[in-house]
């Protein structure tokens, strides 16, 4: 992204910022079902799994193993476990904080689809322990326009750590 | 006679140990203790064939990857002929690091503190200021890296730090045999499906150990959604049946489940069900026709699973294969590596479901990963508490069982899948490298 500005209007970037905070505060409230509505019926969420790599590799992010590899069926599937009583790694739950900033939006092709980056940095406490999880990641969307809000038709996020510091991911980015 | 370097605590504790194991009786301690990891850094990761790689991770001629046995560090790579060396990632110089990245492909291996150069088979190449400084005595067949002993059985790489151990086919003693479930699933053979979730627990590299020895009373309760929202081809009703079957004094262990009514091999494509039939022998296709899951162990800390994945509930569901390392770091301290194995002449198709339905289930994000970190964290800190150190657990399920006669493959086998014999001979298996020289 060369150095340029500005990449779409005001109105157009406060508006997905809006939707990027909304979208967060479901997952930190832990209302997973309007989490899920954020996204559209062709989903896809993905984080790839980084290896650490020489400067010259081809690819640090591996272009075929993948943390998360979901579709919105198979989100539904883990909202679906976490309503139970029994999704032990959430039992009791986490508290999660979803710090997004860094967001800059991209038109596309589309003229109702945005490319959206954000930098998101993730804090999960768990129990009574005292050293939380600290998750950083880099986030490249796929906005939709739906009506008067959007839909994530793609979320792409790339842990930074390639030996990740946490015993599961029973949170989403 | 005192064991050397050994605390009389820890001495009498794996006496006790020795005597235990075969009444039913391990001890809560040795989940969670410094003493305990250091000495199996020693005694354990010093002996033992401890897995490196898969020879699909370094498929060309440079490729490499970075392992750890124990605490070393080790580059395993395959040579410009394509043999595959294993060697400490240190220079003989100073004790740098060679290659700081996982993975990659070089011809040559350069120090970056004062360069020397190795060839990636090992061999001390390049020394600058050589007549200069070392004066034409420094003899630089002598200074290669250090070598690591390998060998391997169906595309899984093996090192060794003891010059002196058993071959490997003699240390896998027939559990080869049902490590074809996992890496015979095809004509071709398995591969990686690219490189594994790499993540740091809190914990104890034996309790994922044990759990992979065929650990299949656990899997209704600590994976109940999988049942309840029937996403898992088995019902607490049947989830017993099945065979676990060890090797025994090898410390080998797998729990094979069956689900009474399923059809053979379901949740493989007919096409791979076809090729298994000439890649796997009579009495592999006997047993794994009817196995729905086969969690598997090769001591000390290699493990195996597969089973099916359903994404309709109810439905039979996709089989996926993985491929696990619990690397220890401390005391109830891990690295879990997670790889997923697909069947290299499987149609792409189902190479991507097998994918990912991995990923729903296992590595990091897996579900059914997460619950059993969560409750391996939990044990691993309940049992490094004062009073548990004098506490042992209960390992009698099957204690009077006996062996099944006729069984069509190698080792102890007994039914049901549900049982403790696995573990008996894991834990024997580990005191006596614990207690070597005794």
């Amino acid at each position: 992204m060369a150095l340029r500005i500005p990449l779409v209007a005001p109105e157009i970037r406060d508006s997905i910022r809006d939707f990027l905070y909304l979208e967060s505060l479901a997952l930190d409230e832990r209302r997973f079902r309007d989490w899920l509505s954020a996204f559209a019926e062709d989903a896809r969420y993905e984080i790839p799994v980084r290896v650490t790599r020489e400067k010259l590799a081809e690819w640090e992010l591996s272009p075929t193993s993948r943390i998360f590899d979901d579709t919105k069926q198979t989100l539904e599937f883990r909202v679906e476990r976490l309503e139970t009583d029994f999704a032990w790694s959430e039992q009791p739950p986490s508290r999660t904080r979803h710090y997004i900033t860094n967001v800059l939006v991209e038109p596309t092709d589309k003229a109702d689809e945005f490319r959206v980056h954000s930098n998101c940095l993730v804090y999960r406490s768990r129990g009574d322990e005292p050293n939380p999880s600290i998750f950083s990641a880099q986030r490249k969307d796929l906005l939709r326009r739906a009506g008067d809000s959007w839909q994530i038709v793609h979320r792409w996020a790339a842990i930074d750590q390639s030996l990740i510091n946490a015993h599961n991911l029973s949170i989403f980015i | 006679m005192a064991m050397p370097g050994v605390s009389a605590g820890v001495e009498q504790m794996l006496r006790e140990m020795r005597e235990g194991v075969p009444e039913g009786r391990v001890p809560a301690r040795i989940f969670n203790d410094r003493e305990i990891y250091e000495l199996e850094l020693e005694r354990v990761f010093g002996k033992a064939w401890c897995f490196l790689a898969h020879e699909s991770e370094i498929p060309r001629p440079g490729d490499y990857v970075t392992r750890y046995i124990g605490n070393n560090n080790i580059i395993v790579a395959r040579d410009e002929k394509g043999e595959i060396h294993a060697h400490l990632n240190m220079c003989r110089h100073r004790g740098n690091m060679m290659c700081k990245s996982e993975m990659g492909n070089a011809s040559h291996f350069r120090c970056s503190y004062h360069g020397w150069v190795y060839k990636n088979s090992g061999e001390l190449i390049g020394v600058p200021y050589f007549n200069e400084a070392y004066e034409r005595k420094l003899q630089r067949k002598d200074w290669g890296l250090v070598k690591v002993r390998i060998d391997s059985y169906g595309g899984l790489i093996f090192g060794t730090l003891d010059p002196d151990a058993e071959s490997l086919a003699d240390y896998l003693g027939g559990f080869q045999f049902y490590l074809d479930i996992y890496l015979k699933q095809g004509l071709g053979g398995s591969e990686v499906h690219g490189p594994p979730d790499h993540w740091v627990a809190e914990t104890d590299w034996k309790i994922c150990a044990e759990n992979f020895s065929g650990d299949g009373y656990h899997t209704p309760v600590a994976h109940q959604f999988g049942f309840h929202l029937g996403y898992f081809a088995s019902s607490g009703a049947t989830h017993s049946k099945g065979w676990a079957v060890h090797i025994p004094g090898k410390g080998h262990g797998i729990g094979l489940g069956h689900t009474p009514g399923m059809p053979p091999f379901f949740g493989y494509p007919d096409e791979l069900v076809k090729q298994m039939h000439e890649s796997l022998s009579p009495g592999q296709l006997e047993l794994f026709s009817k196995t729905r899951t086969a969690v598997g162990n090769v001591f000390p800390n290699l493990s195996f699973l597969i089973q099916p994945l359903s994404l309709e509930p109810g439905d039979p569901g996709v089989r996926f294969c993985t491929m696990r390392l619990y690397h220890p770091v401390g005391p109830g301290r891990m690295e879990m590596w997670s790889w997923c194995l697909v069947p290299k002449d499987a149609p792409q198709e189902y190479k991507e479901a097998a994918y990912k339905a991995y990923t729903l289930a296992f590595g990091q994000a897996g579900t059914f990963e997460q619950d059993d970190f969560e409750n391996w964290i939990k044990v691993t800190k309940m049992t490094g508490s004062t009073l548990a150190r004098g506490v042992d657990f209960p390992y009698i399920q099957g204690l009077d069982r006996e062996p099944l006669k006729d069984f069509p493959g190698p080792g102890y086998a007994v039914e049901p899948y549900v049982t403790e014999d696995n573990f008996r001979n894991l834990w024997s298996t580990w005191v006596r490298y614990m207690m070597e020289g005794e």
